[in-house]
């Protein structure tokens, strides 16, 4: 893959990569050294095979599962940033997917689920990949992705259902998942 | 939890995944998202997350696509000079061990005639003086046999852990 066929990929799958990392992370400034580390990777890794029209597919899927490799890394590494250490962008970029996830609902819901069915649902309802491409993706086997998703599916149905009929309610909980983006996620291994 | 599914699912999938959902939806269709519960589920959930998609991919600001491209050159190019670094290390590594064991084996042999290291020194300040007689100095001193031997070794050393080098570095 030259420069100029990388450069049209990467602004093709960017922000879709983008998008899964900080949804499920729930942490923006995690998010954007995550996608730039992905596609360093995925040139670094040099497979030929993406440099066909055909192969961009398989080139995007390849590129979610580096991405998915990275945030499971992350979450297994222990915990040691101080308040100091994040960059400041990290706070206003919260607020932004605050705002944003309050128009959707979606984020206070994601909060409450763990990281690994978050990362399903999203590979299946967002990205729209199947079965045998999120097992692709994720390693997970892919006779347990139905169930998985299908748990996954209900809980996140029920959780959206209950904000839906309390509006008023779901602000205060979404704050609180803001303030302590990581705790839900960094206990999973 | 039974997970019993719908044989209209795949139908309600097919039209949000194409974005026909729920305005180009047939009405027979959407009346039966009201009575299955895994369907009505599967419009609620997909949609939800297809809007949080669709404003969260407005959110980043990309860096450049060319500061990416030269971060991995970088890196590429790291990696490739650890690799050609790694036989010549090696090397080393096949040198000095060849040499300690020369050493070793040489300190053995002088050991087991009785320690005579320094009794041709005054012999050859009589060979420095007189050159004619340095190649007897050579051949006739106790220590004359590991002066040759030395660099002869050395050399086998340097040679093998060239041919180590190379051998590494086509592979």
């Amino acid at each position: 893959m030259d420069s100029d066929a990388f450069a049209a990929f990467y602004q093709r799958s960017a922000r879709g990569l983008w998008a899964y990392l900080a949804r499920v992370s729930q942490d923006p400034a995690l998010a954007d050294d995550l996608m730039q580390e992905s596609f360093v990777r995925f040139l670094c890794a040099g497979r030929p095979e993406f440099s066909l029209a055909e192969g961009e597919v398989a080139a995007r899927r390849y590129l979610f599962r580096i991405a998915t490799n990275l945030l499971r890394d992350y979450w297994r590494r222990p915990v040691s940033a101080s308040i100091e250490e994040m960059p400041e962008e990290a706070f206003a970029a919260a607020d932004l997917t605050a705002q944003a996830d309050s128009q959707a609902l979606l984020g206070p819901a994601l909060a409450e689920l763990r990281p690994r069915d978050r990362q399903l649902l999203w590979l299946a309802h967002a990205e729209g990949y199947t079965h045998r491409e999120i097992a692709q993706i994720t390693g997970l086997g892919s006779a347990s992705i139905r169930l998985l998703l299908f748990r996954a599916r209900r809980r996140i149905a029920q959780i959206l259902a209950v904000q839906a009929c309390r509006p008023e309610r779901s602000q205060p909980r979404e704050e609180h998942a803001q303030a302590e983006p990581t705790r839900n996620w960094r206990s999973q291994p | 939890m039974s997970m019993g599914i719908c044989k209209r699912q795949a139908e309600v999938n097919d039209l949000l995944a194409r974005g026909h959902w729920p305005h180009a939806c047939p009405a027979e269709l959407r009346a039966h998202l009201g009575s299955c519960r895994n369907c009505a589920e599967l419009a609620l959930v997909t949609e939800a997350f297809q809007r949080s998609r669709a404003a969260a991919v407005f959110e980043v600001r990309l860096p450049a696509a060319g500061a990416i491209w030269w971060r991995a050159q970088l890196r590429r190019r790291n990696a490739a000079l650890e690799r050609v670094g790694r036989p010549i290390t090696g090397a080393y590594v096949f040198a000095l061990t060849v040499m300690l064991l020369v050493a070793g084996a040489a300190v053995i042999e002088q050991a087991r005639h009785g320690v005579r290291w320094l009794d041709w020194l005054p012999e050859f300040e009589v060979a420095r003086l007189h050159l004619t007689g340095f190649n007897a100095f050579l051949s006739l001193s106790s220590g004359g046999a590991l002066v040759v031997l030395l660099p002869v070794f050395a050399t086998v050393a340097l040679v093998g852990a060239v041919v180590v080098y190379l051998a590494a570095e086509r592979r």
